[in-house]
């Protein structure tokens, strides 16, 4: 454990005992911590990759002594409609992330660098709209997704999630504002367009923000379940965070199969639809969480 | 002019200052009509997104819209909507349930939070990877924390009840099962799934106040406890009002009994929030005005709580 380290420098008794109750008192609590929010992911990790015999073994252990990807084997193969579940979630990530990233940047580069009538005004009401709580709106825009007929459709579920700007504009204006005003000038003086001195100048300038703007977007798409659940009832076009209750509440036909006759338990099968749906964000979360944190505790939650 | 094309220098720094403010005039008198064409792509998709979903969604309390009457989009019908509600009983118990759950879960997962906020500020190492670690369960897609809870407290197979029988606790009880149970069990999943959002909003609002209060009120003899007390609790009263604010959606509870319970058993978890869901998208011919009319009504409560709760930090500060 980490508690049991030395402290550099110190070789009194007094100073050991005291530097181990405080470390005490700081790591009891947040080993607890720790466990709570680690055992039932560990419990769904390790039952994905159990068999049938393992899971209904009467000890239930949280590292499974026979890994098997049988449950993987039967979730992609036998539910018919999971990998375009998947597909669909990538379809629609991708393509918000893009619009989001494009239009917020576009806009908030605006309100940091370009004075036009008004500039100061949209982007306080923009910002303001964060905090108004959207009464009636779920009806609301259902109304509006059945009179565009865009419900059931990946390119309503695109458009509405690109929609969702303030913060992202918020956080990229933070961004372009950091960025050093000499360098946009004298570019705008040796007579390059503005379009060109944000792409070329500000953009790459303002990158982490752009980074943290684009995970941001990422985990709140893919995670979203209520919106999409409303809009969508059909396979063809669901994605797989609503798509991951269907898939759990559909009986399993675990005997009749042909080929996984015994093999597997649903509950173990449940474990591997879920990982299937949250290990795209846990990946980008693992492989970006510098930018993340960073841009998290820097700057994006300092209203 | 020399021979490369470029100014001479002396010539250069005037002409490239007067260029410069040339254009700078030009801004200031007409602004930069570019702006407006940089900023419109994105204001025409929030407009119609978010604007639009926002004024409809008020306009339509008002009316007797029905999603399988054709035409009924615009049934006006003034005050009817909330009428009905005074009769509503279903309504009524709904909002009982959910005041329960508030004060489940809204003490319990600010307490935790700060407390946590607190140690990982505090913490003589690894601040870093605890830090990734509270934020994890916040990143995951709400069906997934909500569906592997469901599956923890299955009172089969579930992880929780069958560590209980391996303590020698015979009759472990079925969580989502029995009335008694089954909210709290809801609360529990909630509040481990977002109360890392407000760890980190704690930590943020921690890292903003100056170290050197600490140090002088050391100096002074005033121990821990105190310091939490005058110091950082007082300081952290804007962090208090922004977790109430942004957590808001929390106290719904619509997702999380829509993915773990739909309501049941007997009606003991349905939240105002999920008996609005049901009644725009489940029954009869979709009341969207009747429910739109019940979600402005529990809009307005919630913004009155969170006023009184602002004017109650504010007036504690003066």
């Amino acid at each position: 454990m980490v508690a049991s380290q030395t402290p550099r420098g110190q070789t009194q008794a007094t100073h050991y005992r005291s530097y181990y109750v405080r470390a005490t008192i700081f790591y009891v609590p947040l080993v607890i911590v720790t466990l709570t929010i680690l055992v039932p992911l560990v419990w769904m990790v390790s039952t994905s990759f159990k068999g049938r015999q393992e899971f209904y073994s009467a000890t239930a252990s949280l590292l499974p002594f026979h890994p098997t990807l049988v449950n993987y084997q039967y979730v992609l193969t036998q539910l018919g409609y999971l990998p375009i579940y998947l597909r669909n979630s990538f379809v629609v990530t991708v393509g918000a992330v893009a619009i989001v990233a494009l239009l917020s940047s576009l806009a908030a580069y605006a309100f940091a660098r370009m004075r036009f009538r008004g500039r100061d005004m949209i982007f306080l009401a923009l910002v303001l709209s964060i905090f108004i709580p959207n009464v009636g709106g779920l009806m609301s825009l259902y109304e509006l997704m059945s009179f565009l007929h865009l419900r059931n459709s990946l390119i309503g579920l695109i458009l509405y999630f690109g929609s969702a700007l303030p913060i992202p504009i918020f956080i990229m204006r933070q961004g372009f504002l950091a960025v050093p005003k000499e360098l946009e000038e004298s570019a705008l003086v040796d007579g390059a367009g503005w379009l060109r001195v944000f792409w070329s100048i500000s953009l790459p300038v303002a990158f982490n923000a752009l980074v943290l703007v684009m995970i941001l977007t990422f985990v709140g798409v893919w995670g979203d379940f209520l919106v999409t659940f409303i809009l969508v009832d059909q396979d063809a076009t669901m994605t797989i965070s609503v798509g991951a209750q269907k898939a759990l509440v559909m009986p399993y036909a675990t005997s009749i199969t042909p080929g996984f006759a015994g093999l597997f338990a649903t509950e173990a099968g449940n474990a591997a639809v879920l990982l299937l749906a949250s290990a795209p964000v846990v990946l980008v979360y693992l492989v970006l969480q510098r930018w993340f944190m960073a841009g998290l505790t820097e700057g994006a939650l300092k209203f | 002019m020399q021979r490369d094309g470029s100014l001479p220098e002396g010539r250069s720094a005037t002409f490239r200052s007067f260029v410069k403010e040339a254009r700078g005039l030009r801004r200031e008198a007409w602004g930069n009509p570019l702006g407006y064409l940089f900023i419109a792509p994105a204001i025409a998709l929030y407009l119609l997104f978010n604007f639009w979903v926002l004024i409809r969604g008020f306009l339509m309390a008002f009316t007797n819209y029905r999603f399988l009457v054709p035409n009924s989009n615009w049934a006006w019908n003034g005050l009817r909507n909330y009428q009905l509600m005074l009769h509503d009983h279903f309504f009524g118990d709904s909002l009982i349930v959910s005041v329960k759950y508030v004060i489940m879960i809204l003490p319990t997962m600010i307490v935790i939070a700060l407390a946590v906020a607190l140690l990982l500020y505090r913490a003589p190492r690894g601040a870093g990877f605890f830090r990734w670690l509270v934020y994890l369960p916040v990143i995951l897609p709400i069906s997934v924390s909500m569906l592997l809870w469901q599956q923890l407290y299955n009172s089969q197979y579930g992880y929780i009840d069958t560590m209980l029988r391996g303590f020698g606790y015979a009759n472990p009880p079925d969580w989502l099962a029995d009335t008694h149970t089954a909210l709290a069990s809801i609360a529990v999943a909630s509040i481990w799934r977002s109360f890392g959002f407000s760890t980190l909003l704690f930590l943020v609002g921690l890292y903003g106040i100056a170290r050197d209060l600490y140090e002088a009120a050391s100096i002074d003899g005033a121990g821990g406890l105190q310091q939490l007390w005058h110091i950082t609790l007082p300081l952290l009263r804007p962090t208090f009002a922004l977790v109430l604010i942004l957590q808001i959606g929390l106290l719904y509870g619509t997702q999380e009994v829509l993915l773990l319970t739909q309501g049941g058993p007997a009606n003991s978890t349905e939240t105002v929030g999920y008996y609005i869901y049901q009644v725009a998208f489940t029954e009869g011919d979709l009341r969207l005005g009747y429910a739109a009319a019940m979600s402005l009504v529990v809009g307005l409560v919630m913004a009155v709580f969170t006023l009184a709760t602002l004017r109650f930090l504010r007036g504690e500060a003066a």
